[in-house]
């Protein structure tokens, strides 16, 4: 019943004059929804070439499972009608981030999925990138654009020539049009936790991704020993609220509605399972310590400190490398095996570790392990080198 | 600011000809990565002037895109195989001195995600080799540039000699050039001498 009034209340703030105020009219929810102007074709026509790029990605991940358990989650979230149209692709970048096109591909990177901590969470975030979808946003950003800024657009065009991070890659959709305004980004973030609300996920999931982000970022910068980077107030310039704004009034939204429920946190975890030792092995190979690590704690407050984790951790310390982390990674290496995680990758680890630590014969009893585990394995000639041989001298 | 200083770059880039890339002719070669390396040409490649680190040269036949030769040459302990775009935020990882052969293309690989940005990029068949005359690595990899979704190989040897990295690579898109360039980089790998 409180879920009824919550979405009562929801639908009657979407029907206000508040958006349309602002020039958005909200159109009638169409699952066969088509392109009407000019504008809206070409902008379509540009949505189908980057579904095109996404869709023949090496970095896709076609896992049924997994495909299936985020359309579920979407679908949960935003309802059967919404969600049957869309097209999701999961891309195996270790980045937290999801878009969506205009004409309604929507893409989720495999950093994202392995960040957010429940079902909710990922709901939260994929239900905001609907509400962009909904909104029909990138129209409208576009449109604006078209006339304001193409000197803007040009530096867009030069800047991306140049070699940068995968943040202005070609999947990550640097096409202008799809740089949202700090309004519109509230806008999809209220109508996003308006599905929250209306869903069996509780609405404050959605703040917490974003504490959650915040804590991350400052474990980073701790790491790097850099000051901390959350700014409170966003900049001029900046297309987003800032994520300590946003968790406040996505908090406050989030109390209004009032709604609690199961989060779904070790259901997420199960769902991800087949595909975490991929993320983990992605993620531990970024150069960031102590952000990671916030990250494998964050998993291991619901799962408990797993094989997976133990393993992801111990190759931490053991590519870090100093005499005291070699004696962490080996712990952590044996703890895993303790846990049951006895793969391939674990022994090599731990042989390398050991032998790394001066305990040769020790190593080279798990490098060995290692190979009759894997006979046919690409390191093999090179791992045998390690072992003990007539002749030939180790390095 | 930032991007407009690239922009600037490029601009300036475009109008002062690239008269300092320099054309190697086959036959013996000295001073590579600033004295790193010698090595005997067997057939004719380019130098190219622009590098991304100050260990580093590349040189290729047709452009860097469609194959190149990295030299990477005398990376003390402590030091990332390229230039860091941001010391702070955005570090990358450091050669040791202590590292095992295994743990080189460990370190190449973190690299190229950092620096490249490209979350696709494997590491296949490792061996031990004789490489310089020294006790070395050899590995191939794979990897995507996300600028382009080329899915690029590449062929590396790698030692490591007065606690210093010494290491040349080839890499070309899969799709024709590798195969048809590999035996190049083959034959210069063979004449390639460390510099006493």
């Amino acid at each position: 019943m409180r879920k009824a009034l919550a979405l009562a209340a929801g639908l009657l703030a979407l029907a206000q004059p508040c958006l349309a105020e602002e020039g958005y009219s909200l159109p009638a929810y169409t699952a066969a929804y088509e392109p009407r102007t000019v504008d809206e074709r070409g902008l379509w026509m540009d949505a189908d070439d980057y579904e095109k790029l996404w869709a023949g990605s090496p970095t896709r991940i076609n896992d049924k499972e997994l495909n299936d358990y985020v359309r579920r989650v979407l679908c949960q979230t935003v309802g059967r009608d919404r969600c049957a149209s869309v097209r999701i692709y999961i891309l195996d970048i270790p980045a937290f981030n999801a878009s969506m096109t205009a004409n309604g591909a929507m893409s989720v990177w495999s950093g994202l999925l392995l960040r957010v901590r429940s079902e909710a969470e990922l709901g939260a975030v994929l239900g905001h990138e609907f509400a962009h979808f909904e909104l029909r946003h990138s129209l409208k950003g576009f449109q604006n654009r078209r006339t304001t800024s193409d000197v803007m657009a040009w530096i867009e065009v030069l800047g991306s020539i140049a070699q940068r991070d995968v943040r202005d890659a070609q999947l990550s959709l640097i096409g202008s049009a799809y740089r949202f305004d700090r309004q519109q980004e509230k806008d999809a973030d209220l109508l996003g936790l308006r599905y929250l609300g209306a869903s069996s996920y509780p609405s404050r999931a959605a703040s917490e991704v974003w504490q959650h982000l915040m804590e991350e970022a400052d474990a980073t910068a701790a790491g790097r020993k850099i000051r901390r980077q959350q700014r409170y107030q966003a900049g001029f310039f900046d297309t987003h609220p800032t994520e300590l704004s946003r968790a406040d009034y996505l908090l406050a939204e989030a109390m209004k509605i009032g709604d609690t429920g199961d989060a779904g946190a070790k259901s997420h975890y199960a769902a991800i399972a087949g595909q975490l030792p991929r993320f983990l092995a992605s993620q531990t190979k970024l150069n960031d310590f102590a952000g990671t690590e916030y990250i494998l704690s964050g998993i291991a407050a619901t799962t408990g400190w797993t094989g997976e984790l133990l393993q992801a951790r111990a190759d931490m310390f053991a590519t870090r490398a100093n005499p005291r982390d070699l004696i962490t990674a080996t712990t952590l290496y044996l703890n895993a095996i303790d846990a049951g995680y006895r793969r391939p990758e674990t022994l090599r680890g731990l042989g390398l570790s050991l032998i790394k630590s001066g305990q040769r014969e020790e190593g080279a009893r798990y490098l060995s392990e290692y190979l009759e585990a894997v006979p046919g394995a690409p390191d093999a000639k090179l791992i045998s080198f390690y072992l003990p041989q007539p002749t030939g001298n180790p390095k | 600011m930032r991007k407009i200083a690239i922009a600037g770059w490029l601009l300036f880039a475009t109008v002062t000809p690239a008269s300092a890339h320099k054309l190697i002719e086959p036959g013996p070669v000295i001073g590579i990565a600033k004295g790193s390396f010698s090595a005997t040409a067997t057939s004719t490649w380019n130098r190219l002037q622009q590098k991304e680190g100050k260990f580093q040269e590349i040189w290729t036949i047709d452009g860097d895109h469609l194959n190149r030769v990295i030299f990477l040459g005398g990376v003390p302990d402590g030091e990332p195989l390229l230039t860091e775009r941001d010391k702070k935020r955005d570090p990358l990882p450091k050669f040791a001195a202590q590292m095992l052969l295994p743990d080189i293309p460990v370190l190449f690989e973190r690299t190229y995600r950092s620096y490249y940005g490209t979350p696709v990029v494997e590491v296949g068949a490792m061996e031990p080799v004789t490489f310089a005359g020294e006790q070395g690595i050899r590995f191939e990899y794979g990897y995507t540039d996300t600028q382009d979704e080329v899915e690029r190989r590449g062929e590396a040897f790698a030692v490591v000699r007065n606690k210093q990295l010494f290491m040349i690579a080839f890499e070309a898109p899969k799709l024709y050039y590798f195969e048809r360039d590999v035996g190049s980089f083959h034959a210069l790998a063979r004449s390639v001498k460390l510099a006493r």
